[in-house]
């Protein structure tokens, strides 16, 4: 294959940003996307609430400033201050650049882009599509796309870089319909693979394909892992499946009841019962869980989200979604019964450790979105932050690379590198005497995940979870892959995802037990309390050897000094 | 052999999936599979295919992803009918079984077969290309992302339901015409190109309207309403195409294309007789050049078989006709004044 100049693997909300951004800086430049399903099909169109950016269309006297501490305030300070500097000083342009070229943003009364409050921000800046900002943003970025003709190579899935010493050649990787691995020799590459919390598996919010890939093949070419430990957790995630019931439920007066039949939130936060921040909620929750008041299951231990209090009128005209959801995912009708819920992984703020341009430590390896750790999120991602990352990174990453690709030699990949790629299929794909089942191993990391480096953790726990992996890990290597066809073989790809995801794990258990503190999303029971002089700083984690070995980076300060994160 | 999804005390049903199976690389035809497996009450039925993969048979292919309604990834056809396999209830399923305890899962129609449940979508990409299904800014290059368009509410209000389309294909599977033409614009194509004409950002409606009304266009459209009984957002799609084809007649005049006359020519003969002139409506459609070389053989079938339509002069008017043309005439005033004050806005 002619080498591209880039090759940008994700075609979400940062990849196809990153597209459209290096064809416009450089029109001349053979570019590239690769996604593992179709790009409309995305987590990106998963996003509900909507991105921020101080426009000043509803609170006037709105300013980036109050934006970027917000951010900064949120993070509770583990952001990179210059990082949010960018994000929030580029938001307005590129909600706006969003608008000119076609995404259904609601309105207000004068016609301009309307904004709504979230948790966090002193101002409301949320720019939004009703429930839907995410799905028509990834539709108008693929539209803009199609329009521009990018090159996709759709249902590809990633295999592994091509390093050759400190630079990558570009990448390898399984085309779905026909299973052959295709090489894609490439001056720059750009991970856009989105988020790792789906290792967490049903107890995760997650899409079935946000496993990681782009991390974890960063990872294997020794690119390091930054805050790999720092994942949010949703309050309100449905028993079965994880999925999210949005905070509207309890915003519209729904109880949280354990199985004594008591309000429980009045212990935890008497003023604001069931409406307090996300994160003491999930506490909360976890906390019954844990002292045996939720109720029992084969799905695992729950608690209720009651409304029938609310009444049925209101139920349906206030909470529609809400209710058709719960029908159609747990089949429980909220009019007449308890939704069953549970705390659910939501968010890794952590990804490849990148600087401001998206630039990783390998030349010409870039990384942007919830793949990347730039890092604006910190410890905790305020609402309507995600978008935004994915949409200015993404572009930043695009421009950046387009830029640089001239520096680079054009890339080339051996035979042989091809050919380790197939034999390591391969041999997953021989039978042997005994086997493991890759459904079994994933739900056993999700469950040693949300137990052990869930959302409270303790050194023993942490030591549990990382023996834990590594015995899956070992268990792996006799999973077996029993289709044995090259059309679609969706057999093989999740059990190359698991991969991806038991990689991963190690880098989230090892990086949980370094950090001795509590900070934003990361509570340790044994350290409860923020601990500035020892740990105002990011965890890496670099792979040495076969093993996560734990190193550390300088959180970079700006204007605002260390204070307590309060609300 | 049965298998247990999710042991619970509510209880739970004996459910049979007969799923279509097709693998290219060894089939020579696609064949059924049945996996009978006990699924208790809100299990769905993406859940029970990702149970059946996981426990019983690895090689069945399917595709999944947000598992949430709204990535439009797992589109297939349950019990007939093209939905989303996350959003459907096994419960509700059974109910709708033709034999009892028996839900049937097929892949979507009118694209073509990869491997099982998944079909190729390019042709779907191919042809939001074709008629340019994007947003072609009228902003100048140097001034994007320095202001914002002012959108009225009215405007919004337009397209908004339309952006609700998540591609997940199940009006393409159940369009009537794709499924005889395959070259057809679909459903979702068409629902897209409305969407991008009554948006005042955009810049190439006429273009776009250019292409909507040539062959396989708009005017293929049979208004069977099944792409919109089918919708799993619920979007009126059928008033999408009736919105483009108002829209082709009233910016390209009623001359233009074949379809165009023949809603014309239709019009026509309501308006006068109130039943249709049906020996004459090809002529007036697509000329004497076109029928005689293409109906001539299908019209001498019909002498032989006497299924001629009568000949013009023999179409009575219908009873009560000066009633009906006058209400006719009343509503046709409607629209227009409809159209004006439209325009005003």
């Amino acid at each position: 294959m002619k080498p591209f100049d880039i090759v940008i693997v994700g075609g979400g909300g940062a990849g196809l940003y990153a597209a459209m951004e290096a064809m416009k800086t450089n029109p001349a430049l053979n570019i590239a996307v690769l996604s593992k399903v179709y790009p409309n099909r995305s987590h990106t169109s998963a996003a509900q609430g909507g991105a921020n950016a101080a426009l000043a269309n509803k609170a006037k006297d709105d300013s980036v400033e109050m934006h970027i501490f917000d951010t900064i305030k949120g993070s509770d300070y583990l952001a990179d201050q210059d990082a949010v500097d960018v994000l929030c000083s580029e938001a307005p342009k590129i909600i706006r650049e969003l608008e000119n070229i076609g995404t259904p943003w609601s309105r207000m009364e004068d016609n301009t882009i309307a904004q709504r409050p979230f948790g966090g921000a002193g101002r409301p800046r949320c720019c939004y599509c009703a429930d839907k900002t995410g799905h028509t943003i990834l539709q108008t970025l693929y539209e803009q796309c199609l329009r521009k003709g990018v090159l996709f190579f759709n249902e590809y899935f990633a295999l592994n870089l091509s390093v050759h010493g400190s630079r990558s050649r570009g990448l390898i990787a399984m085309n779905m319909k026909t299973g052959k691995v295709e090489a894609f020799p490439a001056k720059t590459v750009i991970f856009a693979t989105g988020g790792y919390a789906k290792m967490y598996w049903n107890r995760s919010s997650n899409a079935a394909g946000n496993t990681g890939d782009g991390q974890a093949i960063a990872y294997r070419a020794g690119i390091p892992m930054k805050d790999m430990e720092i994942v949010q957790f949703h309050p309100t995630g449905l028993r079965k499946s994880g999925l999210l019931v949005t905070e509207g439920a309890r915003g519209e007066g729904g109880y949280l009841i354990n199985k004594d039949g008591e309000r429980f939130m009045a212990r935890y936060a008497k003023e604001k019962m069931e409406l307090g921040p996300r994160d003491l909620v999930s506490r909360s929750i976890e906390t019954e869980i844990l002292e045996g008041r939720g109720f029992d299951s084969p799905a695992g231990k729950y608690i209720h989200l009651d409304l029938r209090h609310l009444g049925a009128d209101l139920i349906k005209s206030r909470l529609p979604q809400i209710r058709e959801m719960t029908l159609n995912f747990e089949g429980v009708d909220p009019i007449e019964e308890p939704i069953p819920i549970r705390p659910t992984a939501h968010y890794s703020m952590g990804g490849i450790d990148t600087d401001n341009f998206g630039r990783t430590v390998m030349d010409g390896v870039y990384a942007a979105g919830e793949c990347a750790c730039v890092s604006v999120h910190g410890a905790n991602r305020l609402g309507g932050n995600s978008l935004l990352d994915i949409l200015v990174f993404g572009r930043i990453a695009g421009h950046t690379a387009a830029e640089e690709a001239g520096k680079f030699e054009p890339g080339s990949i051996s035979e042989e590198d091809l050919r380790e790629s197939v034999e390591d299929i391969r041999a997953r794909m021989q039978p042997s005497g005994h086997y493991e089942r890759y459904g079994a191993l994933r739900e056993e990391l999700g469950q040693t995940l949300a137990l052990n480096v869930g959302i409270f953790r303790e050194s023993s726990l942490l030591h549990k979870g990382i023996q834990d992996i590594a015995e899956l890990k070992e268990r792996f290597k006799k999973v077996r892959v029993f289709d044995s066809s090259d059309v679609f073989n969706t057999n093989l790809q999740q059990v190359l995802e698991l991969q991806n995801m038991l990689d991963l794990a190690e880098t989230v258990a090892v990086g949980a037990l370094a950090r001795e503190e509590s900070r934003g999303s990361h509570t340790r029971i044994d350290f409860p309390v923020r601990d500035d002089e020892k740990w105002h700083k990011h965890t890496l984690a670099t792979l040495v050897d076969g093993k996560a070995t734990p190193g550390e980076k300088p959180v970079t300060m700006g204007r605002y000094e260390l204070q307590e994160r309060t609300y | 052999m049965t298998e247990t999804i999710d042991q619970h005390q509510e209880g739970k049903r004996d459910v049979t999936f007969r799923v279509f199976r097709f693998n290219p690389q060894v089939d020579s035809k696609p064949y059924f599979d049945d996996y009978t497996i006990s699924a208790e009450r809100g299990i769905t039925v993406l859940r029970s295919l990702n149970y059946i993969k996981e426990h019983v048979d690895a090689t069945l292919s399917f595709r999944a992803f947000c598992q949430a309604g709204i990535c439009g990834s797992c589109g297939m056809r349950v019990n007939g009918i093209s939905k989303l396999a996350c959003t459907s209830q096994v419960w509700d399923e059974l109910d709708k079984c033709r034999e009892p305890g028996i839900i049937r899962v097929e892949p979507l129609r009118s694209l073509p077969m990869i491997k099982d449940l998944i079909v190729d979508m390019d042709p779907l990409v191919d042809k939001m290309t074709r008629y340019a299904n994007w947003v072609d800014s009228t902003m100048p290059l140097a001034e994007m992302g320095k202001k914002e368009f002012l959108i009225s509410e009215e405007e919004f209000q337009q397209y908004d339901k339309a952006t609700d389309c998540i591609l997940c294909a199940s009006c393409v599977s159940e369009c009537s015409i794709l499924r005889a033409n395959t070259e057809y614009v679909s459903p979702a194509v068409l629902l897209k190109s409305y969407r991008m004409n009554v948006d005042s950002r955009d810049g190439i409606h006429d273009l776009r309207l250019a292409e909507l009304v040539k062959d396989h266009g708009v005017w293929d459209c049979t208004h069977c309403y099944r792409c919109q009984e089918s919708c799993v957002k619920s979007i009126p799609i059928m008033e999408a195409i009736h919105a483009i084809r108002e829209d082709a007649l009233e910016k390209r005049g009623p001359r233009d294309t074949s379809g165009a006359k023949h809603a014309e020519a239709f019009m026509e003969d309501i308006e006068k007789k109130g039943k249709l002139v049906e020996a004459t409506l090809p002529i007036r459609t697509n000329g004497v050049v076109w029928t005689l070389t293409n109906l001539l053989p299908m019209a001498m079938k019909m002498i032989v078989k006497r299924r001629t339509p009568p000949p013009p002069p023999l179409v009575k008017s219908a009873k009560g006709i000066k009633i009906f043309r006058a209400m006719f005439r009343e509503m046709t005033e409607h629209v227009k004044q409809d159209h004006l004050k439209s325009h005003k806005k």
